[in-house]
């Protein structure tokens, strides 16, 4: 069956092809969530509440992208402001702790590559880091991602290339080790 | 050409290193997809949905309405009227910040708990549960959605302000078990208009 026929027919309220255009989608779905949140109850409540909007909109679904890059749009949506929401309530947190005196230990062993890389990649501005881990990790074109975030193509290649750059300033300090 | 070479490596090795950020475990499908089928089986259409937040809201901003006119109208004064158009941003402002809240403080609760920190939750759970009640006494809660939302909403903070700081680890994963089952989030969320919510950080009502 192809998409147009799968579409009319979750148009039309039929439950089986709301499955199978779920079937079809929710593992990049999934995973996209999951690349941006890090965390699983985070992943799994994004990519609920990106098909059930999806099921809810997909009379306003003109056919003019994909489906699938129609949905990627409501996920980083989804994603992003739920990511949001979670940073503005540690903010909040931190707050409290820090007004209780309450701080964190340092680490003290030295971390490895991987280690560093993961917070080299936390602290990249959202912007760099969706486009990051969304071509660099997940695999998307930039047309993808400029269809998905509402910015243009050259955008998406700049925030790439900015992203690189500012890991690879991140981790300058190793480089010469891991080579050797 | 050395340093081409090790430019190239480098760029290998951060790739290879960037595949293993917040790897993905496989999909739970069935376990999403039954949330997703019970959440649009209880989430009213869309148009229902905007009546029932407009209703609450109304409700909610009757009830505050009386309150405030009744302590600016004061002992003596005959025939006070409310005045519905200021009261009814308030009560917009009031019920739509509520709602937005609570969601908020539940997303960060599940998010926090891998992390361990649920030291702050209790009393912001008190002052949320606070709010719940009013709303639960107002006309707002004569819609028996809103009523069932409020309700399901009542008993989750109430689990979460019992909770014990720091040593409560098992009982937080049991409240966010139940909060699945009953699909709280979701039916939270359908319950929110969409568009901007007007954000205050301080204070509970």
């Amino acid at each position: 069956m192809d998409e147009r026929d799968l579409i009319n027919r979750v148009r039309a309220g039929d439950g089986s092809a709301e499955r199978a255009l779920y079937d079809a989608h929710v593992d990049r779905v999934y995973r996209l969530a999951y690349r941006l949140a890090g965390d699983d109850a985070l992943a799994q409540d994004f990519t609920q509440e990106t098909f059930i909007r999806a099921f809810e909109k997909l009379d306003t679904f003109r056919g003019d992208s994909a489906l699938s890059t129609w949905l990627h749009t409501i996920t980083t949506t989804v994603v992003l402001n739920g990511l949001r929401k979670v940073k503005r309530f540690h903010r909040r947190e931190a707050d409290l702790e820090a007004a209780d005196g309450v701080t964190g230990g340092r680490r003290e062993s030295e971390p490895d590559l991987k280690v560093r890389l993961r917070e080299a990649i936390d602290a990249l501005p959202q912007g760099y880091r969706t486009v990051f881990v969304m071509h660099d990790i997940e695999g998307f074109t930039h047309e993808e991602i400029g269809v998905a975030l509402g910015v243009e193509t050259g955008t998406s290649k700049a925030q790439l290339s900015r992203a690189r750059a500012k890991l690879r300033e991140s981790l300058a300090d190793f480089r010469g080790e891991w080579i050797a | 050409m050395m340093m081409d070479n090790d430019e190239a490596k480098f760029e290998r090795l951060l790739q290879d290193a960037a595949k293993t950020y917040n790897v993905p475990r496989p999909t739970p499908r069935e376990e999403m997809w039954a949330r997703i089928k019970a959440s649009r089986v209880r989430r009213p259409q869309p148009w229902l949905r905007w009546g029932l937040a407009a209703a609450a809201v109304l409700l909610v901003g009757i009830g505050i309405g009386r309150v405030t006119s009744n302590q600016s109208a004061g002992p003596g004064t005959a025939g006070a009227t409310p005045d519905t158009t200021g009261s009814a941003l308030v009560y917009r402002v009031a019920a739509t910040q509520y709602l937005s809240r609570t969601e908020t403080f539940l997303t960060g609760f599940r998010a926090d708990l891998r992390a361990g920190r649920v030291d702050a939750f209790p009393g912001q759970a008190r002052d949320l549960l606070a709010t719940s009640r009013l709303l639960l006494d107002s006309p707002a809660a004569d819609d028996p959605r809103m009523r069932a939302l409020l309700e399901d909403l009542e008993l989750v903070l109430v689990q979460i302000s019992q909770m014990e700081a720091g040593r409560d680890r098992r009982n937080a994963d049991l409240i966010t078990q139940d909060m699945d089952q009953r699909n709280v989030l979701p039916k939270l969320r359908s319950a929110i208009p969409a568009g901007p919510v007007p954000v205050r950080t301080q204070g509970a009502t």
